[in-house]
Formats: C-alpha cells, sequence, structure tokens
C-alpha cells in the first residue's frame, strides 16, 4: 500500500446545532418519544403470533399467503387407505439435501411391485425446496402448508412413514391431494 | 387493649418504619424497573417487550428474580475471593445508604404538650426534658406566664441531616467502588477495563455534579434537603410552583446529565458497554451476585432521581398538600398528606427514571475521548460559570426580593433574573464554542512511510 492509495476523508463541518449537542439530542428523543406514543396506541407491527398467526392477516397488513408455503411433508393415502408411494426412489435422488431415506419392499398388493418399508425424512436437514413433491410420479410425497414443527431432540426430528401418513390424515381436510 | 396498642405506637420509632417502607417498596419498584426498562425499550422500537408471564407481563419481575436465585453461583478461578463476593454488596449498600436522606413528605405533626416552667430554667431545656421519644420539635415553643406550649412532631426522613448534600455527594460517588472492586476481582480484562473506565468517568463528571449541586446550595442557602423542598413549596404570580427548574433549567440540565454518568446510564455507560466490554464489569458475575449489581444500577437510579426530584422539582410539592401554615408548608397533622405528598414523590421519581430510559434508548453511546472532552472542555467551564452567575444574582438580587430576604425562598422576579441569566449563558457558550480551536482530527492521517504497514524490503543476500 502506497501513501497515494490512501483516502483521507474529513469530518463534515458541523452546525451550531450540532456543535452545542443539545438541540441534536432533543431531536432525537423526539423521534423516539413519537415511536413510543404510536406503539402505545396500537401502531405497531407486532404479531402476537401463536393467538395471531400471519395466514389470518391479508398480505397488505403484514401477513401471507399460506397457500404458497412449502411446510412438513407428507405420505399421501390412496382411496383405500394404503401408502401411495411406490418406492421408486426419484424424490430422494432429486432431493438436494439428501433428507430422504426409502428401504423397498415387495408390495403386497397386486396393483404394484414395490411400496416402502421405510421411509424417513430427516426434517432438520431438509431445506423444503419442494423437488421431492415435483419429482414423485404418483403425487405422494407433499408438503403441506403446517410451518410450525417442533422437536426436543434431533431424533425426534426424524420423521419416520407412520408420523408422515399420520400427518396425512391430519392435513387432508384442510389441504386435499 | 386497642389504647394501649396505640399508645404502643408512641414508642416505635417512626424512622425505623420509614426504613421499612422504604426499603420494601423501593426494592419491589428495582424488580419493575427492570420490566419498565423492557417496555419502554420495546415501545420505543415499535415492539411490544414482555407480556406473556401475567397480565401486561407483570410477572416477568418474579420470573426473573427465581431465575437469579437458581442459577449457579460460579466463580472463576484466579478471581480474589473476598472482593469478588463484596462487590455487589458494597454497591447496593452505598446506595441504599442514600436513600436515608431523601425528604418523602415534610414534617408530620403529632401533637402538642403544655408544661409548667419551673422557675429560673431555661425554656428550650424545659421543653427539651419534656419532649416525648422520637419526636422532633416543631415551630417555636410559646411562652404564658409560666406555662409553655410547645409543638412536636416527626420529619418524613429516615435520617434528618442538615449536610444532607454534602453527605449525598460522599455517598453517591462511593457508589463507583462496587464497580471498580467488581471489575479488579473478575480477573477478566473486559471486566478491569470496565472498571478503569467507571473510575475516569466517575472523576470527570463528579465534578460538574458537585458545582450543579452547589448552584442549588447557592440558591437555597441551605444543605439540608427537606430544606430545599420547603423553599420550593410555594407559587410564583399565585400558581406557578416555585421550582428550582423552571427558575434555573441549565442547572438541572447539567444536573441531569451528571446524573447519567453517575448512574453508568447510556449514553456514559462505558463501564458495562456490551458491544465493546462483553458485560464490562459484571462479566463474571452469575446468579444472584449478577442480580445484586443489576439491581444496584436501578436502585441508584431511583437514589439519583429522588435527590434531582428534591432539588430541582420541589420534592413532595403539588398544589394542595402544602400544611396550614404558609411560612412553614411542610408542616401537616395529616398522616394522609404526608402520604401522598410520599407518591407525589414518588411519581415524580418515575417520570425522571423513564426519562432516564427514553434516553437511553434514543442515545448512542460516547466514544472515552468524546465523555472526557464533554466533561473537560464543556461541562465544567459551564457549569463554573454558572455558579458565578447564580451567585452574582444571588448577591446583588438577593436583598432586592422581599421573600428571600424573609424566607429565603425565589421571588417571581428573581426567578425571571435567574432565567434570563440562563439564556446568556447557553448563548455565551453557544457563542464561545465556535470561538474555541478545534480539537484534535481524530483521524490523523499516519503516513505509510516508516508505520508498521510498510512493506520492507528483503536483505538482498535473501
Amino acid at each position: 500500500m502506497k501513501d497515494s492509495d490512501v483516502i483521507v476523508l474529513s469530518e463534515p463541518n458541523l452546525s451550531l446545532a450540532d456543535q452545542f449537542y443539545l438541540p441534536q439530542v432533543l431531536n432525537g428523543l423526539g423521534t423516539t418519544m413519537r415511536h413510543f406514543f404510536q406503539t402505545l396506541v396500537g401502531r405497531h407491527r407486532v404479531i402476537s403470533y401463536p393467538e395471531q398467526r400471519r395466514e389470518d392477516i391479508p398480505v397488505e397488513e403484514g401477513g401471507f399467503e399460506v397457500r404458497t408455503y412449502r411446510g412438513v411433508h407428507r405420505l399421501n393415502k390412496d382411496e383405500e387407505g394404503r401408502v401411495k408411494c411406490v418406492a421408486c426412489f426419484m424424490c430422494s435422488t432429486a432431493c438436494p439435501a439428501r433428507c430422504i431415506h426409502i428401504e423397498a419392499g415387495e408390495a403386497p398388493w397386486p396393483d404394484r411391485e414395490k411400496y416402502p418399508v421405510k421411509f424417513d425424512i430427516d426434517e432438520l436437514r431438509c431445506i423444503y425446496c419442494g423437488m421431492c413433491e415435483e419429482a414423485c410420479p404418483v403425487d405422494a410425497i407433499e408438503l403441506t402448508h403446517e410451518y410450525d414443527l417442533v422437536g426436543l431432540t434431533r431424533q425426534e426430528m426424524i420423521f419416520d412413514k407412520a408420523k408422515l401418513l399420520k400427518i396425512f390424515d391430519e392435513t387432508v381436510e384442510k389441504e386435499p391431494m | 387493649m386497642i389504647v394501649t396498642a396505640m399508645s404502643m405506637l408512641e414508642y416505635i420509632p417512626p424512622f425505623a418504619i420509614l426504613i421499612l417502607l422504604v426499603f420494601g417498596i423501593s426494592l419491589t419498584t428495582v424488580a419493575y424497573l427492570i420490566l419498565m426498562e423492557r417496555k419502554v425499550a420495546a415501545y420505543v422500537q415499535d415492539r411490544l417487550g414482555p407480556n406473556r408471564v401475567g397480565p401486561w407481563g407483570l410477572f416477568q419481575s418474579f420470573a426473573d428474580g427465581i431465575k437469579m436465585f437458581v442459577k449457579e453461583d460460579y466463580r472463576p478461578k484466579g478471581t480474589d475471593k473476598v472482593l469478588f463476593s463484596i462487590a455487589p454488596a458494597v454497591m447496593m449498600a452505598v446506595v441504599l445508604t442514600a436513600y436515608a436522606v431523601i425528604p418523602w413528605g415534610g414534617t408530620m405533626l403529632s401533637g402538642s404538650r403544655t408544661i409548667n416552667l419551673p422557675a429560673g430554667q431555661d425554656v428550650q431545656a424545659a421543653v427539651d426534658q419534656a419532649m416525648p421519644m422520637f419526636r422532633t420539635q416543631v415551630g417555636q415553643p410559646v411562652v404564658q406566664g409560666s406555662q409553655v406550649t410547645f409543638h412536636y412532631g416527626w420529619p418524613v426522613q429516615i435520617a434528618p441531616l442538615n449536610i444532607g448534600v454534602l453527605f449525598l455527594i460522599a455517598v453517591l460517588s462511593l457508589a463507583v467502588y462496587g464497580v471498580v472492586i467488581g471489575g479488579w476481582a473478575s480477573n477478566n480484562k473486559y471486566s478491569f477495563l470496565g472498571g478503569l473506565r467507571a473510575t475516569a468517568q466517575m472523576i470527570s463528571y463528579e465534578i460538574p455534579l458537585a458545582l450543579s449541586l452547589l448552584t442549588v446550595v447557592i440558591l437555597t442557602g441551605t444543605l439540608d434537603l427537606a430544606q430545599i423542598v420547603d423553599r420550593q413549596a410555594h407559587y410564583w404570580l399565585g400558581f406557578i410552583p416555585a421550582w428550582n427548574v423552571f427558575a434555573h433549567p441549565l442547572a438541572f440540565v447539567m444536573f441531569l446529565i451528571c446524573l447519567h454518568a453517575e448512574a453508568n446510564r447510556a449514553p456514559f455507560d462505558l463501564a458495562e458497554a456490551e458491544q465493546e466490554l462483553v458485560g464490562g464489569y459484571h462479566t463474571e458475575y452469575t446468579s444472584m451476585r449478577l442480580g445484586l449489581l443489576l439491581l444496584a444500577e436501578y436502585a441508584s437510579m431511583i437514589a439519583t432521581s429522588a435527590v434531582c426530584v428534591a432539588l430541582f422539582f420541589g420534592g413532595w410539592h403539588f398544589p394542595g398538600l402544602n400544611g396550614p401554615d404558609p411560612a412553614n408548608p411542610s408542616v401537616t397533622d395529616s398522616l394522609l398528606v404526608v402520604i401522598l405528598r410520599s407518591g407525589v414523590y414518588f411519581l415524580k421519581i418515575l417520570g425522571l427514571i423513564f426519562v432516564f430510559m427514553w434516553v437511553r434508548w434514543s442515545l448512542p453511546r460516547f466514544r472515552f475521548d468524546q465523555l472526557m472532552m464533554l466533561a473537560w472542555r464543556a461541562m465544567i467551564p459551564l457549569s463554573l460559570a454558572m455558579l458565578l452567575a447564580t451567585g452574582l444574582v444571588v448577591f446583588f438580587m438577593g436583598p432586592r426580593d422581599p421573600a428571600f430576604v424573609s424566607m429565603r425562598r425565589l421571588g417571581g422576579s428573581m426567578a425571571l433574573v435567574l432565567l434570563a441569566v440562563n439564556v446568556v449563558l447557553i448563548a455565551g457558550a453557544m457563542l464561545i464554542s465556535r470561538l474555541l480551536p478545534a480539537p484534535p482530527p481524530t483521524n490523523r492521517r499516519i503516513r505509510v512511510e516508516g508505520s508498521r504497514f510498510t512493506r520492507t524490503p528483503l536483505p538482498a543476500s535473501a
């Protein structure tokens, strides 16, 4: 680095109010007081989350469109209540986060060859991109709009087949296939 | 039975009850001030603040207290065992000591007594002899023939010191010991730096603090806080409360700025500066020791605000709460009035604490050199000029003001002159600040050539 590379910035000239400091302080205090009273009379943008949810609020007022949200996965069932998945591994191949683990077995039903014996999704590894949903040839795996997904351990957040089917049962009325 | 209980009450010293009340109320308030601080912070930042524990988050303080108690009390290796433990206690004790001289509600008149004056005995000596326990004389005794009538009562003040202001200066500057001891004993560089900064800051801001205190002392001519309040307990033009803040706003502003430094509050909170020093002097503290340090910070806010209210906002004075005797407005015979006065005092303190919080969430922290510059180049010269000007006003205007001559109260004309002096002082300070030589440039350009950034040519042999 040469001396000529150094750019010397000079401080801006202060006005009389700046120099005496207090007028500018009062100015700043006025700003914070304005915000204080605005919040006091209820003009804030805070949403008390568990009671109020953003999907219940119009988008223009700070809500969001939940129908475009990609949340936790579910495994769909067909009309007879059997898992729709045919264990083709398309989703786990498409998955960029490598979070889908399938073990295929011979299907006990005559209309297909394979079905998943195990179907685990690591919800902590998942990036909720929706590629599995797009890759699935039989529309078996889907992302629901549920976003409040919590667990106390990492193990708990690896969802198995039973859990994913249960999510289907819970959400199928709200979000049909 | 009830009668005996009532007569027993006479033997309970009023200051003992006061101590219990003041401690109980102020320590509860301190816990709630933390909630208030968080609420104010949230509202200023367009948030809602704690609102989960109880209605409006009112039980948050209890939750915090329980949390503090159940946390592990950890003392890191290499700390000074004794000093580390006593630092929070020192801080809290010193702050609580300052509560002793706060005049919460004037004087409570509890009764009068008429005694026979033995021949040849001094009136005052006889009165002193007949004075009930734990009571003090109110007003002058009236002599009628061989009979003397005197009134007695008790001051609503834990320790009615006649050098209250002096005591406060001494005690409030001791509060920094907690910070310094805690910072030093922690055996941590961040804590140490926090303590160091607190010391330098305290030394600098003690001077303008004392000078603006002295300004009030010059105006009122007494060091007794109760009397300072008494002298503000009247009205100009019949309706403007004669509080010092209206006569001498500059002194109040200076005092308030110094109080922020004294209480280690933003923008002067360099001792704890979270962004620079982790937690400053309390980095290494955990559990209730940390809790005590934090509580002491808020307790000192109450103490300093109480002093400020006594000096500039007329203490307990509020329209309708003066006693019947206009010459002695603090004396009242109604316990209700005393309680109302204390309530008014408390509300004024809360208002001032709100200002502390408001300022904290508005202003960024000073850099250390700016802090020193503000004290030594601005506040100390200005407060010296203010002291001189106030002295001159009192010297020349005082003898012409009847209220000032008879009762040492500020009359309306004198207050106006003081206000004019304030304006002149501010205008003069603004003018002089223009003429002062500019401070050394903070971003001085250091030549790269020869500095540690120079790329030294390699020796030829290599």
